[in-house]
């Protein structure tokens, strides 16, 4: 997949760049072969034998001289290596090179980045990252802007998908009903062109290009894709006959209605039902943030029960800290816990309550990274496990690890500003093979080097060949930690996943 | 150019030096006020700035008296650990530096004629049952009673309960001179392999069931002993036991290597290791096999407490706080060494230990019944290795070694500065939400495989025997 995207690109650009990098248009393609073979490697066995892995290494250690090289604005002029460098930034195909002025990410631990060190980032990584866990999740590039979009997308939902990659909106209900609600915008603002119908051209050339750019600003969650194919069933359905603007407000009724029922409500039946399950005395342990979970509380702090909230948190989003937030303004106690921390943690609660990203048919939980581990030790401290999760996010997909299918976020977050700070005190030491060492001493008085900020830390960690970050979004939760999903439709042990899915798609 | 401000800083490298000048009364306060602080911190720097300490103490000890030695040693034992009592390597040099000084005695008044420098290769390491006079043992000393009185008790508890009752009933009589120790709280020695291998900590007179463990009366009649002992037998104590503690100096220096040693028997080629937290026991043992070997490493960044230094030691080999000590004698980082490394958060343990083989731990203290402490995360590391049935390895030198028996988990647990976890920059939050930030985490023996000392591999159920060979059974209380 990661192969043709790049092989077509690699020609194109070649173009331009005129004689002397002879050399370098065979290197390219040839460069490209093992990288290709690696991802496909990666799912079959386990690891590369030696001499893959040899040959590989060497091409990384080439691939990051000559970035060292064309960082320096110096070397630029010099044939051969930084050549074939320019060649692997513009083989991240059209899209990314035109992001590059617009780095609009705006994560809290995301700097200022210069735009051109940014894009050569992405490049960078997208090489390294091709490991030996996740190789299989990195043949899309991320999208972090609405440059490049498909001109047929609409205005929400570019914004939209903004706040899908800046994770402004996070979390798998309210990610799906975001788009539903942008969805609706899209569908009023729709006018049938002449010669189709509404049924046929709505969902597959109006409806399609929104979602694929969606799909290119974060893939879409489990809920999302239960929502778009509740959608587009709906829309072929449409009698062709209905006048276009009937057909127009049907749709968008439904759609209300949708989230109404599949979520408004069900949410409701679910926290009043859940907030039973919350005793006078309680010490309830939760993993990161969960609305769900979080309106629970609320309804039963509401009630009056007396009851503690354990938070635990960790590192990717730290949405537990939102939540540990919202609580104690409520005036609910809450303790707040990182994930190292969880053993202590479990010890003093009394149940634990988890939101889902979605529910496996496998009765396997899909859930924010870390999950797996609370519910582990909870498991181990006997403590009933409870997953609230609408019937929404039910799957009919079955997971047995957390590597096949999973979401990778961008591994430079794993350092944060101020990590990537307490860092900075330790460039003497590095190892004088480094590549950002020697790049260092070659040009002291570049403009770049000047400000050795936080971000040189980044590039030492690309610099360094055999250093990965690595960070994904989800984990699997194996069933038998988990004791109770507790759903609109009752409350159910997670072997009862399928048959409720099944139920929520038939009706 | 960086390095004047640093070497000002206070911490082990200071206080080395200013070791070299001050004399030992002043150091002891130096190395209190600097654990209290927490300006030395973690196993490794404590046991050698306490064997340092020790050292000094001894050599500055004036007469040749034993029992005023073991008393002195003692004194500042009790001390350095009230000053920091989680720190229990501390407590463990006390103990061994103590064994030293007993193990000097007992080979001189074992009757033959040792010279000095005979008695002062019995490092405790090698020391062995062999070496001790093997004199009157005494079944009465495993009887139940006895051993469930020694056992389970917190030490000081047992001798605050016992004190009054014993005086009367101890026999005035300590026939055998072997017996000058009345078989303290043993935890573990009371077993059936104590019968053979330790029978000079048994008291040769003690009647069954009347002999609680240990007592302030026992003691100061044992300090009499010894003091008649060693004031009979002409020997130079004072060389001897310094002996015995540069020797611990160099157990503390070669441990990493030793442990290093053996890691091609234990990591194969294409394996992929998990490890958490900034450990050079661990990062030394993993370079020793990238010699021979290509393996994958995943690290957990062990955030918030030591993910800097995690971070620091892949990036360039070495953590911040040992910069200087580990100046002369620099390493590579694994990355370097051709090993490929994954740094992971914390939370993506569960879902990479599917694909992983063998996760290696370091620690902060092993405890006698073969659990440990270790930075937090480790429990939940141990567990999930557990739930996948990937085999657990600690690595540990002996030193860390230590005779406490977690009756009390929570104690052994420090807790750190909250700011790390959520900054106080952020107010509102740190107000109404009690932060936690758990430094350590205690991993039960039965989550662990292996664990591999400087002494070699060992079962988790095997390490109280270790213990009983380190640590005499008269100092566990200190």
């Amino acid at each position: 997949m990661s192969g043709l995207v790049e092989g077509e690109a690699v020609a194109p650009p070649a173009a331009p760049l005129q004689a002397p990098n002879d050399q370098a248009i065979p290197a390219a393609p040839a460069k490209a072969d093992p990288k290709d073979a690696k991802p496909v490697e990666d799912g079959a066995s386990k690891k590369l034998s030696g001499a893959e892995l040899k040959k590989q290494k060497q091409l990384e250690k080439q691939a990051k001289r000559a970035q060292a090289k064309a960082a320096a604005p110096a070397a630029t002029q010099q044939s051969g290596p930084p050549k074939e460098q320019k060649q692997k930034e513009q083989k991240q195909s059209q899209k990314k090179d035109e992001a590059r002025p617009l780095p609009i990410r705006r994560r809290p631990s995301q700097s200022n980045a210069v735009p051109q060190q940014h894009a050569k980032r992405d490049s960078k990584r997208d090489q390294k990252n091709l490991g030996l866990f996740f190789g299989h999740l990195y043949s899309q590039p991320r999208q972090h802007s609405m440059v490049g979009a498909s001109k047929d997308v609409h205005p929400a939902i570019l914004a939209l998908g903004l706040q899908y990659s800046s994770y402004v909106i996070c979390g798998s209900t309210a990610r799906m009903v975001a788009m539903l609600l942008a969805f609706k915008a899209v569908i009023e603002s729709y006018q049938t062109p002449v010669g189709t119908s509404l049924a046929r051209h709505l969902t597959n050339h109006h409806l399609s290009p929104q979602i694929d750019y969606l799909r290119g600003c974060r893939p879409l969650s489990i809920s999302m894709g239960n929502a778009i194919r509740w959608l587009k069933d709906l829309i072929i359905k449409i009698d062709p006959s209905t006048p276009e603007a009937e057909a127009k407000r049907d749709l968008v009724e439904e759609i209300d209605m949708f989230i109404r029922e599949r979520v408004t409500a069900a949410q409701k039946l679910i926290r009043d039902q859940a907030a039973t399950k919350i005793l006078p005395g309680d010490v309830i342990l939760t993993y990161a943030s969960s609305s769900i979970v979080e309106q629970t509380f609320l309804q039963a702090h509401k009630a009056g029960v007396p009851f503690t909230v354990v938070v635990v948190d960790s590192k990717p989003l730290f949405e537990g800290k939102t939540l540990a937030r919202k609580l104690a303004n409520q005036g609910i106690t809450v303790r707040y816990y990182l994930i190292t921390g969880a053993s202590h943690a479990v010890k003093d609660a009394s149940k634990v309550f988890l939101g889902a990203h979605a529910m496996m048919s496998n009765g396997r939980l899909y859930s924010r990274v870390g999950t797996a581990l609370v519910s582990m030790l909870a498991r181990s401290h006997s403590l009933p496990v409870l997953v609230l999760c609408e019937s929404v996010k039910f799957t009919e997909k079955v997971a047995l690890d957390s590597i096949v299918g999973n979401e990778v976020a961008p591994a430079d977050e794993i350092l944060s500003e101020a990590e990537r700070a307490s860092l900075l005190p330790l460039e003497p030491h590095l190892p004088t093979t480094h590549p950002s060492k020697n790049k260092s001493d070659n040009d002291k008085s570049t403009a770049e080097d000047a400000k050795s900020g936080p971000l040189d830390v980044l590039k030492w960690v690309e610099g360094s060949e055999n250093l990965h970050h690595l960070q994904v979004l989800y984990d699997v939760t194996p069933a038998e930690y988990i004791n109770m999903v507790i759903t609109e439709y009752g409350s159910l042990p997670p072997s009862s996943v399928p048959v409720v899915h099944r139920l929520s798609t038939n009706t | 150019m960086a390095q004047g401000p640093v070497q000002l800083a206070p911490g082990l490298i200071s206080f080395l030096k200013s070791l070299k000048t001050t004399p030992a009364d002043p150091s002891v306060e130096h190395l209190i006020s600097l654990l209290k602080r927490r300006q030395i911190r973690n196993s490794r720097p404590c046991a050698i700035a306490t064997t340092a300490l020790m050292l000094r103490v001894v050599g500055e000890f004036k007469g040749r008296d034993a029992a005023k030695l073991v008393e002195r040693i003692r004194q500042v034992g009790r001390r350095l650990t009230a000053a920091q009592p989680r720190e229990v390597v501390v407590g463990n040099i006390v103990r061994r530096v103590l064994g030293l000084v007993r193990e000097v005695l007992d080979d001189n008044t074992g009757g033959d004629s040792h010279t000095g420098s005979d008695a002062g290769h019995h490092t405790p390491v090698h020391h062995d049952s062999m070496t001790r006079p093997t004199l009157s043992s005494s079944i009465s000393t495993f009887s139940p009673l006895r051993h469930a009185a020694a056992e389970p008790m917190d030490a000081s508890m047992a001798s605050d309960m016992s004190d009054s009752s014993e005086l009367n009933r101890r026999p005035p009589l300590l026939t055998s001179h072997t017996s000058y120790a009345p078989a303290t709280s043993a935890p573990l020695v009371n077993s059936l392999f104590g019968l053979f291998s330790q029978p000079d900590d048994s008291n040769a007179s003690t009647p069954t069931g009347a002999a609680s463990p240990d007592g302030k009366s026992a003691h100061s009649l044992n300090l009499e002993r010894l003091a008649d002992l060693s004031r009979s037998t002409n020997i130079d104590l004072k060389s001897e036991v310094m002996d015995g503690i540069r020797e611990l100096q160099d157990e503390l220096e070669q441990s990493d290597e030793q442990i290093a040693g053996v890691a091609l028997e234990h990591i194969h080629s294409n394996e992929i290791i998990l490890t958490h937290t900034a450990s050079t026991t661990v990062q030394k043992f993993l370079l020793s096999a990238a010699k021979k070997r290509k393996f994958t490493v995943v690290h957990a960044e062990t955030y918030p407490h030591d993910n800097t230094a995690t971070h620091g030691i892949l990036l360039t080999g070495r953590k911040r706080e040992t910069r200087l000590d580990e100046d002369d004698d620099p390493w590579k980082p694994l990355t370097a060494a051709g090993i490929p490394v994954y740094v992971i958060p914390d939370s993506h343990v569960f879902a990479i230990m599917s694909r992983v083989n063998k996760v290696i731990l370091a620690t902060h203290t092993v405890l006698a019944n073969g659990g440990l402490v270790a930075a937090a995360g480790a429990h939940m590391i141990a567990k999930a290795a557990k739930e996948h049935q990937t085999p657990v390895v600690v690595l540990s030198g002996v030193y860390k070694l230590s005779p406490v028996y977690p009756f009390d988990i929570d104690e052994l647990i420090e807790y750190g500065d909250a700011g790390r976890v959520v900054p106080y920059e952020d107010g509102e939050f740190v107000d109404k939400v009690d932060v936690e930030h758990p430094l350590y985490d205690y991993v039960p023996a039965d989550l662990v495989d292996l664990y591999i000392t400087n002494l070699g591999g060992h079962a988790p159920s095997y390490l109280y025997r270790i213990v009983a060979d380190h640590y005499r059974t008269e100092d566990i209380t200190l």
